[in-house]
Parts: structure tokens; sequence; C-alpha cells
């Protein structure tokens, strides 16, 4: 593990910290709010054997285009040279440690720190400093001075389905066998194909990533909160769906097939606040959809662990990315995407569709604002923990219901695992 | 896309002008008195309503943050704020620039540009800048009353603080 490739190994936390007997059905909220530990899972997690999202293929089309990303907290540059490879590097000047690459996203012949002018080539190789053999013979650097000794910092990189990963391990199986078989099969269903960004936009929530990497798990919630869905019969507990955990419990996928709509007894009679929605749209046009795929899958949920989500309901398909911004506060970015063969009707679905989720989402947007409410709750209580048995205590994937926190047990189990907790 | 000359802004005539600038007054008090019932009447029928921001704006993006296509989907918005979207209670405060309007390319219809700043209060009293930004405006006069046909809302910064439950 590259550990050394980011920061020398992390220092130890200042109190110890002991996981609750009971696992991973429990989450001490201390993981929430404690800065030390979140300073360790920079190293880690984000910095450590797991495959991270740097960017999409399509972001980066071209010879000379760069596009700018975070890793954890790290900023990285994710560049195509003019052989079309694709290279990723921490966006860190060899000299100084100035950010080299400014925007979001350029097409350069080479990346230059503004600072001193140290010139890299598109795969991070140092080309040459400003003033080396000095000025009118004065000064410059010394004679033992050699380009090949100072380069941006490479990261691995691989693509999977249009997707660009990178991670600071040296050591580490490829993106498919980190993915495991069932999650690989599964992006390649939803992006296996010429991608089109339709339009994107981020959201800060004020939360520790974590929770919101727990609320992508939570199929739980899912119909309990988010009520708009509900309502509509998008999406209920009553439809035949389920929960695939990868093999070492990092990644999931859950799904929902359309099924006969019957009312199930349980929603009648609770009177849970998701069924007291009119169930007519007065603009149905939202709704508008094609039936994309011959398995019956309508809606799913995928997450790959550490913090990627590929969503794909009804014919809206986006990737959502959690970037950490410190240990209480993530930016969620939703890049929603459609493929190049979609026809202009297609194309307007998933348009319409886009309403449903997002900062604005009829569906989702209560995630905006219920993790913070989890941050707000338990950063008072770092001794006390969540508690996740519904579905049982175990850690395995659930093909019969989604009222079950199955895939948010298997988040810590995976956390455990990787922090050594 | 519709982009103002500014020469043109002068053939809108003060009387008009008024009325124009009224709408535009009224929708933004309308939100900040926390009437959202009245939002979906400021526009025309079959209106466009569109949030987005300035990166997918100027790249001609589709999707943003906000996209009703006529009133229904308007009306849909205040159902589920109302009765199925969560969130903690807040009110906005605008802040407008002065609009400059100019004749549309179809009878009775006249484009619009107007900045506006978006202050959010929450119920703690925290009070934050929310979202800065343009009105893209397409105005028709409906029976002689000045409706939107058009308003496309083109926030400045990518990010969204916490959620939009309420439209800007």
């Amino acid at each position: 593990m590259s550990l050394t490739a980011m920061e020398a190994a992390p220092t130890p936390l200042s109190k110890p910290f002991q996981w609750p007997k009971e696992g991973v059905a429990r989450a001490p909220y201390r993981l929430f709010s404690d800065p030390e530990i979140y300073a360790q899972e920079q190293s880690r997690i984000f910095g450590g054997p797991v495959w991270n999202f740097l960017c999409l293929e399509v972001e980066i089309p071209n010879p000379g285009d760069y596009r700018t990303t975070t890793v954890g907290e790290t900023p990285v540059v994710v560049t195509r040279d003019r052989d079309g490879v694709i290279h990723a590097m921490v966006n860190r000047c060899a000299h100084k440690g100035a950010l080299v690459c400014l925007k979001k996203k350029d097409n350069v012949a080479s990346l230059s720190c503004v600072y001193h002018a140290w010139n890299y080539e598109l795969n991070g190789e140092l080309k040459g400093v400003a003033f080396r053999n000095g000025v009118r013979g004065h000064g410059g650097m010394p004679k033992d001075f050699n380009v090949a000794d100072h380069r941006l910092q490479p990261l691995k990189v691989e693509t999977f389905c249009g997707m660009v990963f990178g991670t600071f391990a040296d050591e580490i199986d490829t993106v498919v066998t980190y993915l495991g078989p069932e999650m690989s099969e599964f992006i390649k269903r939803n992006l296996g194909r010429p991608l089109r960004v339709l339009g994107t936009h981020s959201q800060i929530i004020h939360n520790n990533w974590k929770l919101y990497a727990e609320n992508l798990r939570d199929s739980y919630h899912a119909t309990l909160l988010h009520t708009f869905y509900t309502t509509f019969k998008v999406n209920r507990l009553d439809m035949d769906g389920g929960i695939v955990l990868s093999d070492r419990k990092w990644h999931h996928i859950s799904y929902a097939r359309r099924a006969k709509m019957e009312e199930a007894a349980e929603y009648s009679q609770s009177k849970v606040h998701s069924a007291n929605f009119d169930s007519a749209l007065e603009g149905p046009g939202l709704l508008e959809s094609w039936e994309e795929f011959d398995d019956g899958i309508t809606h799913s949920i995928q997450t790959i662990f550490p913090n990627l989500c590929v969503q794909f309901t009804l014919n809206s398909l986006a990737i959502r990315f959690f970037a950490p911004r410190g240990v209480d506060k993530t930016e969620l970015f939703w890049i929603y995407l459609g493929y190049e063969r979609d026809t202009e009707e297609q194309s307007q679905m998933r348009v319409m569709q886009s309403n449903l989720t997002g900062a604005a989402g009829l569906v989702s947007l209560e995630d905006g604002c219920i993790n913070e409410f989890v941050q707000r709750g338990t950063r008072s209580s770092p001794r006390s923990a969540s508690f996740m048995e519904m579905g049982g205590r175990q850690v395995e994937s659930e093909k019969q219901s989604r009222a079950t926190e199955t895939a948010v047990r298997g988040f810590w189990h995976g956390y455990r695992d990787i922090m050594g907790f | 896309m519709n982009e103002l000359m500014s020469a043109a802004a002068e053939s809108v005539s003060p009387f008009l002008r008024e009325r124009l600038q009224n709408l535009i007054d009224e929708y933004a008090y309308a939100l900040d008195d926390e009437d959202i019932d009245r939002w979906p009447n400021f526009f025309t029928e079959n209106a466009l309503y569109h949030v987005t921001t300035k990166e997918n704006y100027r790249e001609g993006l589709p999707i943003g943050v906000i996209r009703c296509v006529g009133r229904g989907m308007m009306v849909d918005r205040v159902k589920a704020f109302h009765t199925a979207n969560i969130f903690e209670p807040h009110s906005y405060n605008h802040l407008l620039g002065r609009p400059l309007f100019s004749i549309g390319r179809s009878a009775n219809t006249y484009e619009s540009r107007c900045n506006f700043q978006v202050v959010r209060i929450m119920q703690d009293g925290r009070t934050d800048l929310f979202a800065t930004g343009k009105y893209v405006d397409k105005i028709v006069l409906e029976k002689g009353v000045p409706k939107f046909e058009e308003r496309i809302v083109v926030l400045d910064s990518r990010h969204i603080d916490i959620l939009m439950v309420v439209p800007l």
C-alpha cells in the first residue's frame, strides 16, 4: 500500500478508537466529526488501495485536454497526451507546491506552473525550468540539477466504461477486479456505450462524506423520507427488487423492477407520511419514460467505494460523485448523462426526469439536509453510536427486500477493513 | 441565445416598461413573502422555467437544476413543496438589479435580463447569500397582462448550498 505516495503513515489517534462489540450494526458518531479520523481517511482510503473516480473520458476528448478534480482533498489533474493516452497527476508543482492547472478544463500544449514557470509534459514529466542556467552567467540551478528527478507525482490510471479512475496504490488489482463481476457487469449495462454529458451541477452538503456514503446504501429510508416517488409509484418497497453486495461489501447495487402496483397492506394501514400526496401529476411529462433494458430493472442505485454512485432511475442516468471538503462538509456532484445514440425524444425524457434528482430533485432533495441533520444531531455525542439492524445484523446480499440496512453495514464492513478499526 | 441588444432597450415605452418590471418585482415579492402558491400564475400555460448554472448555459447543455415545461409541472412543484418534500424552514429575500427590456421576435413579446441576489434566511436566523445570477426572460402580454413565457435562471455558481425547494 503506497501511503507514502501521498503522505507518511498517518499519525495515530490521540484518543484510541474502539468499534462497539455489536460490530457493523453500529457506527460510532465520532466517525463523523473527529478531524483526526478524517485525516487518517485521507491517506488510508483516498491515498490507499482504492480506485478513485477522476472524471469521464468525454470530458477530455482531445489531445492536450485537461480536467482538474480532487482525490480526497488532494488536487489532481487528468490529461490526455498527444498520443491519446490519459494521465493523472497530483496538481502540485514539484518546485514550491503551487497548483499547476487552475481551470476546471482547458486545452494546452504543456502544463506550466504560473509561479516560476516550471513546465511539464502532458504526462507530468518536467520539461524545463526558467533560468536553469542563470541570467547572464549568474545564478541558475546547481550543476547536478536533473529534470528527470522532478515531476508531477503520478497516479496509476485506468478507464472503464467511459470513466477514468486513479489510484495512489502501487499494488492494486485492475478496476474490473476491484469492482468484482456483478458490479462491473452492471456498470457495463449502464455506461457501456458512448456517453454524452447533458448537464452538471453540485450541491454543498454540510455533513461528513460517510453520511452520504451511508445514505446512498440505505434502501430502508428511500420510500419513507422521499415521499414524492412513493406516491407516484415509481419506487415502492412492495416492488420486486433487492440489494446486491460486492464480495468485499464495499460496493452495492440496489435495484427495483416495475411490478404490478397493488397497494401493500403495510402502506395503507401504517399511514406513513409516504402515502399522502395526490397521485395525479399536473405535468405528467415528468415521468414519461421508455423501457431501456429487457431485464425489467427500472430503478437502480450503484455505489463504488469510496465516493462514487451511478444512478439509473427510469431513464435518468447520472453519476454522483461526493468529494470530502472537510470533516463536516462534502461537495456532491451531479453529472447527468445520455448516450450518443439517443434520439431527440429519448434525450428529452432524460432531461425531464432530471427534475427527480439533484439539488432541487423532487425525489431526492431531502438528502441535501437529512445528512446534515445527523451531523448536527451527533456531533456532541462522539461516544454514542447509530443502530442499524433493519433486515438483521448480517452483511449479505438481499434479493427479497429493500427494507434493509445490509448495504450500510456492508460499507462499514469495508471501512473497518481499510481503516484497521 | 436571447442576450439583449442594448440599443433595442430603448424601444420599450416607459409605460410598458413599468408594467413589465412590475411582473419581475411582483414575482420576487411573492416568493419573498412565502406565497409560493402564486408562483405558477406568473407564467403562461406552456411556459418554460429553467434554473441552470452559467457553466451549463454557456455550453448549451439542457440539464441544470430545475426544468419545468408548462405550468402543470410548476403546480406539481408547489404541491410537492407543501406535502411531499422535507426541508428545514427558510425564506428568501431577492435583491433585483435594474432590468433591461427589448422587443421580442413575435408580437406582444418582450425580452428581459435582470440580475439578482438571493439571501436565504433559515429558521434559526442564519442568513446567507444563497444565489447570484441573472434572469433571462421572455415576457408576453396575455390579454394585456404580462406573463413569463420563458424564465431562465442562470446561476453564477456551479453549486447550491444544501438544497433548492423554493424556486428562485
